[in-house]
């Protein structure tokens, strides 16, 4: 695959998990907390392809995000950018098939979500009645936990598309 | 030193983008009212609410669920609700029946809601809500909007236990209302019998019964119920005469008890007639 489709191809899928996100997901709100898919992405993203490329696709995505979200607008941008950068932190080129289709996947979306949702309501909260860092460090939590139960089905699905043990 | 500094931006290029991405985030954030990013989410905002109410057609089925759990509660209450306004406009009607008695009774009447009754022995009672602290004493007659009810037996404090017309332990001297015919009206554990009515005596089916006022016991002149069937048995020496209560028993819930204080003098010279030349 050429770089330029490549690109379009990302470009797509993204824009693709933001309508979903944005639409669908809150379908599935428990308590006003959603699982962030394309939080899930990203740190699929940062496993394949590197630090930089789920770095600047945070970017991208976040940015995004805050288009259509009513919140701060650069919030999402600010948090997705972080929180991609630190998932490249486990990029590793050799183990890119195991990581994905096991527990270190889920693993590595619940650093992440939980590093993304605590800059996200540590800012958001600014201002609220009542103590914003534990309203920040419960509503992280809560949300940490959803996505990373959600991102249980993506590494089931690849760990039967690569054959790898999930609990390797 | 150009070449140097592109290649140490190279070396770290991760941090570089990363920063750069930081730092222009916190820029927009902190242009949050600027006029251009207010623009492109209004766009925006438009693009994105016809894909969302596009989507709305699909049913929210947890919402929903949710939602059923809220009605069915509020479905729960208000049948309750409904059956309690039922309850009262019924509680309404009765106690506007019995009202009429009060206003018509000239001695003083007691408000009693009737707690517990058994009607399905040979001894049936009946108890009240109100005992010897709201001024109640054994014997004194309890009534209802269809006439005499039974007669107190035992008091406690707080509630008290009268003996039903459909008693076998209990009397009531009576009369006949058109006829003036005496009688002593008892139950025999089937049905409410006007007796030692001799047959020539003048009563007919329809006839109502009231209180003679010849005991001691009863105020004359409340109704005990009226003649249903009348028979004159060739071997007897009175007329069988069957009443049907005034009262619907099953269906009591409030009742007065009257407050008729039995004549001292009275009572001590029948005593005292009883002694002296026996029943």
């Amino acid at each position: 695959m050429s770089n330029r489709t490549h690109y379009i191809s990302s470009a797509a899928v993204a824009l693709l998990l933001l309508v979903v996100q944005t639409v669908f997901i809150p379908f599935f709100a428990v308590g006003g907390y959603m699982p962030d898919i394309l939080l899930i992405w990203l740190v699929y993203i940062a496993v394949r392809r590197g630090q930089i490329e789920a770095t600047l696709s945070g970017f991208a995505v976040g940015l995004l995000q805050d288009i259509i979200a009513t919140r701060f607008f650069g919030l999402a941008a600010l948090a997705k950018t972080v929180a991609a950068f630190c998932a490249g932190y486990f990029f590793n080129d050799n183990m890119i098939e195991q990581t994905l289709g096991s527990y270190r996947y889920v693993m590595i979306v619940a650093i992440t979500s939980f590093i993304h949702d605590f800059i996200l309501f540590a800012i958001f909260f600014q201002g609220a009645e009542g103590s914003v860092l534990f309203l920040t460090f419960k509503s992280s939590f809560a949300a940490t936990i959803y996505t990373s139960l959600f991102c249980i089905f993506p590494m089931f699905i690849f760990s039967r598309k690569y054959r790898t043990s999930w609990v390797q | 030193m150009f070449e140097h500094l592109y290649e140490t931006l190279y070396e770290y290029k991760e941090y570089v983008v990363f920063a750069g991405l930081v730092v222009l985030s916190l820029i927009f954030i902190a242009l949050n009212d600027s006029v251009q990013v207010k623009r492109i989410r209004s766009v925006s905002a438009v693009a994105f609410g016809l894909v969302q109410q596009g989507a709305n057609i699909i049913p929210e089925y947890l919402g929903l669920h949710a939602e059923n759990e809220i009605l069915r509660r509020t479905n729960i209450d208000l049948a309750d609700e409904a059956q309690r306004l039922r309850e009262a406009k019924l509680e309404n009607f009765r106690l506007h029946e019995l009202l009429k008695i009060k206003e018509q009774s000239v001695y003083p009447l007691i408000a009693a809601k009737v707690v517990s009754k058994n009607l399905t022995l040979f001894r049936n009672t009946l108890t009240l809500n109100v005992g010897s602290d709201d001024g109640i004493k054994e014997q004194m007659c309890v009534i209802g909007d269809g006439g005499l009810i039974g007669i107190v037996t035992i008091t406690g404090t707080h509630y008290c236990i009268a003996n039903l017309l459909l008693n076998t332990d209990f009397r009531v001297s009576c009369k006949v209302q058109r006829s003036r015919v005496d009688g002593i009206t008892s139950w025999d554990g089937s049905a409410l019998l006007l007796k030692n009515v001799v047959k020539t005596r003048d009563v007919k089916p329809g006839d109502i019964v009231m209180t003679s006022g010849y005991s001691n016991l009863y105020p004359p002149d409340i109704r005990v119920g009226i003649v249903s069937s009348v028979q004159d048995q060739p071997s007897a020496l009175f007329k069988t005469i069957v009443l049907e209560p005034g009262i619907d028993f099953v269906k009591l819930e409030e009742v007065f008890v009257l407050q008729f204080v039995q004549n001292n003098e009275r009572r001590t010279l029948e005593d005292a007639a009883v002694q002296r030349f026996g029943k």
